[in-house]
C-alpha cells in the first residue's frame, strides 16, 4: 500500500446561506438581527455614526478617549460597580472605532443578552463624564498611544496617511489620533462630542438565537432616552494622486527589521469596481499565495510576511502594502515589491491566479462567518454601507463571476506604482545610502 | 446553558496504524474543520536544536511527494479555505477549515505530508524557511519593546535540561546550524500516524470521515517506538525568589511576575485558571481595581494575569503590569507582589468568583462557536488525555472551583520564595 497520488476533486457543494436577516424599527431606532438557531452565545452591537470621520481636525482621538470614559461610572453607579455588574454577566464592554462608525458591543450567553444591553445603553447614553475622570482617562490614553507608538508601525502608518491624504484633513491624520492630539483634548471637547453623536439612536445589531431573544425589548433598552435623527454623510473625497514616487524614511535607530508601508490613494467603498479591485488586491498581496508573499517571503526569505490590499471607507480608500523585512535587505525588498506592483498593473492577472483568488474570497464567506461576533460584524457592513439583506449571496456570485479581463482592468486602472509613497521605518543610518541608490524616488527624512 | 461543555456528538476510531480519528458532526453550516495534533513540540528538542520543531512546521507547507512546492496553500485557499499551523512547547497542530465539499482534498493533503514529506524536502526549502523563521523571530521578539519577555522568563522558571527551559522560537545560533539530515530524521521520528490525532468537525458524517481517513492515511506505517521528551513533571523549588532586571529601549517600566503552578488538565490548574481570572481579567479584577484604578500605579490597558496551558510540567502563571508616568519599576513590582500575596490572605468574595466564572463561561462558548475552535479542543483532549470527550469536563470543573481552593492554591503555589520577577526599565534618555 502507498499514499494516494491522485488529488481528489470536490464533492457536491451544499449552498451557503447567510443567516436570515430581520430589520425592525423600535423606539426611534433600528434593530438589525441575524437568526442563529441553537447558538448559545449572542452578540449585541450598538452602531453609532460617530466614527473618526466625525472628529474635527485638531481633535483627533475624541472617540478613542470617550470609548474608555464610558466605563468611568454612569448616572446610576460608579466605575467599580459598573465593571462588576457587566462582568458578572460574562462580558466586558467592547468598543471599536473606524472611519465610519463607533461600535460598542457585548457578548454573553443568550439568556443574559437583555441585561447586558441594558448595561451597554447605560454606559453609552448616561455616562458620568466627570471632568476629573476625563482628564485622567485622556492622560492614560495619551500614555497608551505613546506605548503603542514605541512599536514599529504606527509612525510609519501616520507618515503614509499624511502623505496620501494631507495632514490638513481629518482623514490625513491617524484614526485614533496621536499622543499629542490626545493629550491636548479638554473635558469639554469630550462632553460636546458625546452630546452631539452618542445620544442619537443609531442601530442595534444582534446576532443570536432569535427564538430566545426579544428584539423589541433589546431595542427599547438600547434607544431609551435618545433623540435626533441620522446626519447626512458627505460625499466621497477627491484625493489627487502624487505626481512622482517618493521615499519617506522614518528613523528608528537599532531596528533589526525595516517596517515597510507602501501606498497610494484608491476609490471609496461604493465604487463600482469594488469586487474586481478586491480580487486584484488578493492576487497581488491578499492571500498567502499572493505574488508579493511568494516573491518576498517564499523565494527571497526577506520577511515573515508581506500583505497588500485595497481598503476603503465611505469617503475614501487606499491601496497599501505592509511588511517587516530584515534590515540588510531593505533596499532589494523595496525594489522587488515595487517591481511586482508594476508588473501586476502592466500585465494583469492570470486565470490560474484568479481562480484561487475568487474561490478563496467566496469560500471565506462560509468558512469565516460562523461565530456570533463574525455575523454581527457582517451585519455592521450591511448597515454602514446601506446594503441589502442578500448582499453576501450577491457578493459571492459577483466574486465567482469576475473574469481575467475585469480584474486585469481593475489592476491597470487602480494600481499606480509611479505614484507610490514608500514609507520605510528603520535604522536610517544603516539603510539610507542603499535606499538612495535604488533610484526609486527622493528621500524625505522623519526623525523621532 | 447545558451542563456539559461539549453538547455535540463525538465519535472516534483508531486505524490499524494507530492514527486516532475524532469526528463531531454539525450540519449548521456547509463548512468542515480538519485538525491534526502531532504529539511533538519544543519540549522534545535536545540542546543545540532549539527552534527545530517550529522550523519543521514551516517545512510541512513546502510540498510532499504528490504536492508540489507552494501547492499546499494554493489548493486550500483555492478551495475557499483558511489554514494555518502552530507549534508550542507541548505539540504541533495543523488545521484548515474548508467548504464541506473539499473535505477529501484536505485529508489528501494532510496524509501526503504525514506520509510523504521526506523525499520532497530540499536544502533550498530549508534555507528559505530558515530565513523566514529568523525574520519571524526578529518581528515578534527582537524588534518590539518587551518582545523577549517570554524568552527570558522560561529559563528563570525552568532549570537547564527541563523541557520548558527554552522557548519554541529557538536561538538564532541553533537555527543557523540546522541541517537537512536532522529534519529528515525529525519527520521519521515524530510524524507517525500513531503519534497524531485527526479531528474533523462540521458538515460531515463520522462513517464517511472514518472511511476517508482509512483511504488516505491507512497506508502510512506506524513507527515502533517514539522517543519521549524529558520528564519535566518535577521542578525543584528554587528556595529563594529569582529576579532579573533588564534595561532596554522600552517606553515605560514593566513587571512580569511568574510562578510554576500545576500541569494543565489537573484539578490544581482548574483552580489556577479561575484564580488568574479573578486576579487579572477585566476591569473588575483585583489587579485593575488595586493597581490601575485604586493606587494608580499601573496603566489601565496593560494589567493582566493568565495561565499558560501547558500539560507536561507545572504550567506558569504570568502576571504583568506597566508603570504609569512617574512610577518606578521597583514600586510597581512591590505593588504587583502585594496583590498576588493577598490571594492567600484576603478571601475571594462570592461576587469575585461569580464574575470570573461568567467571563470563563463566555470564553469557553466563544471557542465552541466555530467548527475550527471545537476541532482544536477535541484534538487536544484526545492527544493529552486519551479521550476527546473529556473536553466536556473542563467548563464544569471551572464552575465548581471554590474560594477556599483559590486561597489554598495561592498559599501553596504563589509563595514569595518561589516567585520569578522580571522587570524592564527604560534606558536613560539624554
Amino acid at each position: 500500500m502507498s499514499l494516494i497520488a491522485d488529488r481528489p476533486g470536490p464533492g457536491l457543494a451544499r449552498p451557503y446561506r447567510f443567516p436570515q436577516v430581520v430589520r425592525r424599527d423600535v423606539a426611534g431606532g433600528r434593530v438589525v438581527a441575524a437568526h442563529l438557531p441553537g447558538q448559545n452565545l449572542a452578540v449585541a452591537l450598538l452602531l453609532l455614526d460617530a466614527g473618526a470621520g466625525r472628529e474635527p481636525v485638531g481633535r483627533e482621538g475624541l472617540g478613542a478617549v470617550l470609548a474608555k470614559a464610558l466605563e468611568e461610572g454612569t448616572a446610576q453607579r460608579d466605575a467599580t460597580a459598573y465593571a462588576l455588574a457587566i462582568e458578572a454577566l460574562g462580558t466586558e464592554l467592547v468598543t471599536g472605532l473606524d472611519w465610519d462608525s463607533f461600535q460598542v458591543s457585548v457578548q454573553v450567553p443568550v439568556e443574559r443578552l437583555g441585561a447586558a444591553v441594558e448595561l451597554l445603553a447605560e454606559a453609552v447614553r448616561t455616562p458620568k463624564l466627570d471632568p476629573d475622570d476625563l482628564r485622567r482617562v485622556r492622560d492614560d490614553e495619551a500614555t497608551a498611544l505613546r506605548m503603542d507608538w514605541a512599536n514599529p508601525g504606527p509612525r510609519a502608518e501616520a507618515a503614509l496617511r499624511a502623505d496620501l491624504f494631507g495632514a490638513q484633513n481629518r482623514w490625513g491624520r491617524p484614526m485614533y489620533g496621536d499622543p499629542d492630539s490626545v493629550a491636548a483634548l479638554d473635558p469639554e471637547d469630550l462632553t460636546v462630542f458625546h452630546s452631539e453623536w452618542f445620544l442619537r439612536p443609531g442601530t442595534l445589531v444582534v446576532a443570536g438565537d432569535l427564538d430566545r431573544l426579544d428584539l423589541d425589548a433589546l431595542g427599547a433598552a438600547a434607544f431609551a432616552g435618545t433623540g435626533g435623527g441620522p446626519t447626512p454623510v458627505e460625499g466621497p473625497v477627491d484625493v489627487p494622486l502624487r505626481a512622482g514616487r517618493r521615499i519617506i524614511l522614518v528613523d528608528r535607530p537599532g531596528s533589526v527589521q525595516s517596517t515597510l508601508r507602501l501606498g497610494h490613494a484608491a476609490p471609496h467603498r461604493a465604487h463600482p469596481d469594488h469586487v474586481p479591485m478586491a480580487l486584484a488586491g488578493t492576487v497581488l498581496g491578499g492571500a498567502f499565495t499572493s505574488r508579493l508573499n511568494h516573491l518576498i517571503r517564499e523565494v527571497r526569505g526577506y520577511t515573515y510576511g508581506i500583505r497588500g490590499d485595497f481598503a476603503s471607507s465611505r469617503r475614501f480608500g487606499r491601496f497599501a502594502v505592509s511588511s517587516g523585512v530584515q534590515t540588510a535587505v531593505t533596499a532589494p525588498a523595496l525594489v522587488e515589491a515595487v517591481g511586482e506592483i508594476t508588473r501586476t498593473r502592466a500585465g494583469g492577472v492570470t486565470e490560474d491566479e484568479l481562480a484561487v483568488a475568487r474561490s478563496w474570497r467566496a469560500g471565506q464567506l462560509s468558512v469565516e462567518l460562523q461565530s456570533p461576533r463574525a455575523i454581527a460584524s457582517a451585519l455592521t457592513t450591511l448597515v454602514v454601507h446601506d446594503l441589502p439583506d442578500d448582499y453576501h449571496a450577491r457578493r459571492r456570485e459577483s466574486l465567482l463571476a469576475a473574469d481575467v479581463a475585469d480584474v486585469s482592468a481593475a489592476a491597470a486602472t487602480h494600481l499606480h506604482p509611479e505614484s507610490l509613497t514608500l514609507v520605510v521605518e528603520g535604522d536610517a543610518a544603516l539603510i539610507r545610502d542603499e535606499l538612495a541608490a535604488t533610484g526609486l524616488g527622493e528621500i524625505v527624512d522623519v526623525r523621532p | 446553558m447545558p451542563d456539559s461543555g461539549f453538547p455535540w456528538p463525538i465519535e472516534t476510531t483508531r486505524l490499524d496504524n494507530g492514527l486516532r480519528v475524532v469526528v463531531s458532526e454539525d450540519r449548521t453550516a456547509p463548512a468542515v474543520a480538519v485538525n491534526l495534533w502531532y504529539d511533538v513540540g519544543s519540549r522534545h528538542e535536545p540542546d543545540g536544536q532549539t527552534g527545530f520543531a517550529h522550523l519543521f512546521e514551516h517545512l510541512m507547507f513546502e510540498g510532499s511527494v504528490n504536492v508540489a512546492k507552494t501547492e499546499h496553500m494554493k489548493l486550500v485557499q483555492g478551495a475557499g479555505g483558511s489554514l494555518n499551523a502552530t507549534t508550542n512547547p507541548d505539540r504541533t497542530n495543523y488545521f484548515e477549515t474548508v467548504p464541506a465539499e473539499h473535505l477529501e482534498l484536505a485529508l489528501w493533503l494532510e496524509a501526503d505530508r504525514m506520509g510523504g514529506l521526506v523525499p520532497a524536502l530540499t536544502q533550498e526549502t530549508l534555507d528559505n524557511q530558515r530565513d523566514v523563521v529568523k525574520n519571524e523571530r526578529r518581528q515578534r521578539y527582537e524588534n518590539v519593546p518587551y518582545g523577549d519577555a517570554w524568552l527570558r522568563l522560561l529559563p528563570l522558571l525552568y532549570p537547564p535540561g527541563h523541557p520548558y527551559h527554552h522557548a519554541t522560537i529557538g536561538s538564532m545560533a541553533d537555527l543557523n546550524a540546522a541541517d537537512l539530515a536532522t529534519f529528515q530524521a525529525f519527520h521519521r521520528t515524530y510524524y507517525a500516524p500513531n503519534n497524531a490525532v485527526l479531528t474533523v468537525v462540521g458538515d460531515a458524517a463520522a462513517t464517511e470521515v472514518f472511511a476517508l481517513a482509512d483511504k488516505y492515511f491507512g497506508a502510512i506505517p506506524a513507527r515502533e517506538s517514539i522517543p519521549a521528551a524529558p520528564d519535566g513533571r518535577h521542578v525543584p523549588r528554587a528556595g529563594a525568589p529569582v529576579a532579573e532586571t533588564v534595561t532596554a529601549a522600552v517606553p515605560a517600566p514593566r513587571v512580569f511576575v511568574a510562578h510554576r503552578t500545576h500541569p494543565f488538565g489537573t484539578p490544581g490548574y482548574d483552580v489556577l485558571t479561575v484564580l488568574a481570572t479573578v486576579l487579572g481579567s477585566g476591569r473588575g479584577s483585583r489587579l485593575y481595581q488595586r493597581l490601575a484604578d485604586g493606587e494608580r500605579l499601573a496603566q489601565p490597558d496593560l494589567v493582566g494575569a493568565y495561565g499558560v496551558d501547558l500539560r507536561h510540567a507545572p504550567a506558569p502563571l504570568i502576571v504583568t503590569a506597566t508603570a504609569r508616568d512617574g512610577v518606578t519599576g521597583e514600586r510597581l513590582a512591590a505593588g504587583v507582589a502585594e496583590v498576588v500575596d493577598e490571594l492567600a490572605t484576603v478571601p475571594v468574595t462570592a461576587a469575585e468568583l461569580d464574575r470570573a466564572k461568567a467571563l470563563l463561561s463566555t470564553a469557553w462558548w466563544r471557542q465552541m462557536s466555530t467548527v475550527d475552535g471545537r476541532a482544536d479542543i477535541l484534538g487536544r483532549y484526545a492527544t493529552q488525555f486519551g479521550d476527546p470527550a473529556k473536553a466536556a469536563e473542563r467548563l464544569p470543573a471551572w464552575l465548581a472551583v471554590t474560594a477556599d481552593q483559590i486561597a489554598e492554591l495561592a498559599a501553596e503555589a504563589l509563595r514569595a520564595e518561589d516567585r520569578v520577577t522580571l522587570t524592564y526599565l527604560p534606558e536613560e534618555t539624554a
